[in-house]
């Protein structure tokens, strides 16, 4: 039996008591490139937060390998959402990739040298070494996005949240970014992205999530990504038209 | 110079360094209007301070006015968080029903101590050197420039310790959170060392000009600079010149001190506007001409990489086949020249093996957006700098 990387009993989110997510209970096995797919509105960057301590829940619990987020945190690395922040903050490619060593420094101490190796490595991972030192609203889309990826991957971390990492994103840099995760997963970590293209998950994933204020299912792709659970989550007759 | 005229410049460069640090945050945050309330609704807090201290430096004043200050950015966040209305709603709502309490009490209250309207507007700089601090009979210098001087130390010493924290939450809050760093306690922080700073000005330039000397130096190097360091060095510069240069400005016309430093910023930020380098206005629209001019000569040189037919390629029929005017094709023509891009031999123009590859790179670079061959071109070419 492999181990539960992330557990979720019965978490509740609501803003302004509006409940945005009911009782969710999720297992995440070890190892696994999960996909989290549902309609918008379906709380599905609300389950990353809450699992992040980003939102705090009105009921429920999450643990990552069987501690409090709190206690684990140094294992887990986020990527949230390029239009989250603003790409015009005065700031370089290479800074932004150095943020990501801000956790493992904790307060008040300064990234040095070694800090500064580990995200030109980042860089280099992700093809962006050339662009280390450009202002980063004079990046492309993608290359954002790459930079996102390269400052997660930097944390060193077992576990990846990442929250729609081929929002407008060119077919290069999507191929490039889903071999980056396939790379994790062989390395064993444990990947979770929040996915809109239903198109590419059985190319891409292990493991998939159906979600949709309430969890429709959880389980290896092979299984479970069928026309039922298509159905049961974005209320309409859904029919794969996948065939390979 | 005399040593009141020193005195004020040095107290109003003080000021000008302690508003410029929280201010470059406030800007990049977008909370430039929060300065705006915070520096009205001290006023209460100001009174009711003068009546329990009956002095206007007295440190309990200055953190009772900061604590109003703080006040005002929790109540117009409470505002907000119900849904009903916008953030700059919020923020017109809270701040004018504070500021008129302060000065209702004022004119209740106040009428017959050194506290009025106008000074809370726009302050009383040319006054602060005779308010003096004596310990055991010794004069050491005007009792604001301790106040600012002592609020200004702390500041940096914040800034230093946890330049790292407030950059993170600044530009990333939800990555600031998930590693641990509460965004909540940094932006606290950052209110209070504004509501501080706000009160310890507020005495030497007023409720309106305090405002502009958090925001207009933080803007004004905004349009500088692409690195956060030097978006706060140069927003202290701007703030310590406007400082220096406003006060000689209304000495010159004999006039408000605090309303010349505000010129001043005024002033610096049009400059800077017009003429910054890369995001002024005169730079942007020199940049659009020249990226006019580049697209013509790419639509130019791929014309004729596309087309081997003499026909196409004759001098004089170059108007018609690409459909512009004779100026344009002129400019384009003696570009393309001058660069040894293309050569003419019996009016054809024809393609250099140095123009085939640049419009190959070109347009290559165009499609993919990637290539890291082109770096070095963008120092010459403005159409590849995005």
């Amino acid at each position: 039996m492999t181990k539960i990387a992330v557990q979720v009993d019965d978490l509740t989110v609501a803003y302004n008591y509006k409940p945005v997510l009911w009782d969710i209970d999720l297992e995440i096995p070890e190892g696994v490139l999960m996909a989290i797919v549902g309609p918008n509105g379906a709380g599905k960057s609300t389950l990353i937060k809450s699992i992040l301590g980003i939102l705090k829940p009105i009921a429920g619990s999450v643990t990552i390998y069987g501690k409090s987020y709190e206690k684990q945190r140094s294992l887990v690395a986020y990527v949230p959402q390029k239009g989250s922040v603003d790409w015009d903050f005065p700031t370089t490619a290479l800074d932004v990739v150095m943020m990501g060593t801000y956790g493992s420094l904790g307060w008040i101490k300064r990234p040095r040298q070694k800090e500064k190796k580990a995200a030109l490595e980042a860089l280099e991972k992700v093809g962006m070494l050339p662009f280390k030192n450009r202002q980063i609203s004079q990046l492309s889309g993608g290359q954002q996005q790459r930079i996102f990826l390269a400052r997660a991957l930097v944390q060193d971390a077992s576990i990846y949240f990442m929250d729609e990492p081929f929002q407008g994103v060119d077919a290069t840099t999507e191929i490039a970014i889903i071999n980056i995760l396939k790379e994790l997963r062989k390395a064993g970590k444990t990947v979770i992205v929040v996915h809109h293209d239903l198109q590419t998950v059985p190319e891409y994933f292990d493991w998939v999530t159906f979600l949709n204020v309430k969890k429709i299912a959880t389980g290896p792709v092979k299984d479970i990504f069928n026309d039922d659970n298509l159905t049961k989550t974005y209320g309409i007759n859904y029919k794969v038209s996948i065939q390979e | 110079m005399s040593n009141a005229q020193i005195e004020i410049q040095l107290i109003a460069s003080l000021v000008a360094i302690a508003c410029a640090i929280p201010g470059t945050f406030l800007v990049l945050r977008k909370m430039a209007m929060i300065s705006d309330a915070i520096s009205h609704s001290i006023l209460p807090g100001i009174v009711v301070g003068f009546f329990i201290t009956q002095d206007l430096n007295s440190p309990l004043l200055i953190l009772l006015a900061a604590l109003t200050g703080v006040i005002t950015v929790v109540l117009v966040e409470y505002i907000q968080k119900t849904g009903l209305v916008k953030e700059d709603t919020a923020i017109g709502l809270v701040f004018p029903v504070l500021f008129s309490i302060g000065v209702l009490m004022i004119a209740k209250k106040a009428n017959d101590v050194h506290l009025d309207i106008d000074a809370v507007l726009v302050g009383e700089l040319a006054l602060a050197p005779f308010d003096r601090l004596i310990i055991s009979g010794v004069d050491v210098g005007p009792k604001s420039l301790w106040i600012i001087g002592g609020i200004l130390l702390v500041t940096i010493g914040l800034l230093i310790a946890f330049f790292k924290e407030l950059k993170l939450s600044t530009f990333d809050k939800g990555l600031a959170a998930s590693l641990g760093f509460s965004p909540a306690i940094i932006h606290y922080g950052l209110m209070s060392v504004s509501s501080v700073t706000t009160v310890g000005a507020f005495d030497a330039v007023g409720a309106i000009l305090v405002v502009a000397l958090m925001i207009a130096p933080a803007a004004t190097a905004y349009l500088l600079t692409t690195d956060l360091k030097k978006m706060l060095l140069l927003s202290i510069v701007f703030g310590v010149f406007s400082a220096i240069s406003g006060y000689w400005f209304a000495h010159w016309l004999d006039a408000s001190i605090a309303g010349s430093i505000t010129t001043m910023l005024g002033v610096l930020f049009l400059m800077v506007y017009l003429f910054a380098p890369s995001k002024g206005i005169i730079a942007v629209m020199y940049r659009e001409k020249q990226q006019r001019t580049e697209v013509s000569l790419l639509t130019f040189l791929l014309h004729l990489k596309n087309h081997d037919e003499e026909a196409e390629r004759h001098v004089n029929h170059l108007n018609e086949h690409i459909n512009w005017q004779k100026v344009r094709s002129k400019t384009v023509l003696d570009l393309a020249l001058k660069n040894n891009m293309i050569v003419i031999n019996n009016a054809i123009v024809s393609l250099t093996s140095k123009g085939n590859e640049f419009t190959t790179q070109a347009i290559d670079y165009i499609i993919t957006n990637e290539d890291a061959q082109i770096e070095d071109m963008k120092d010459d070419f403005f159409l590849f700098r995005g």
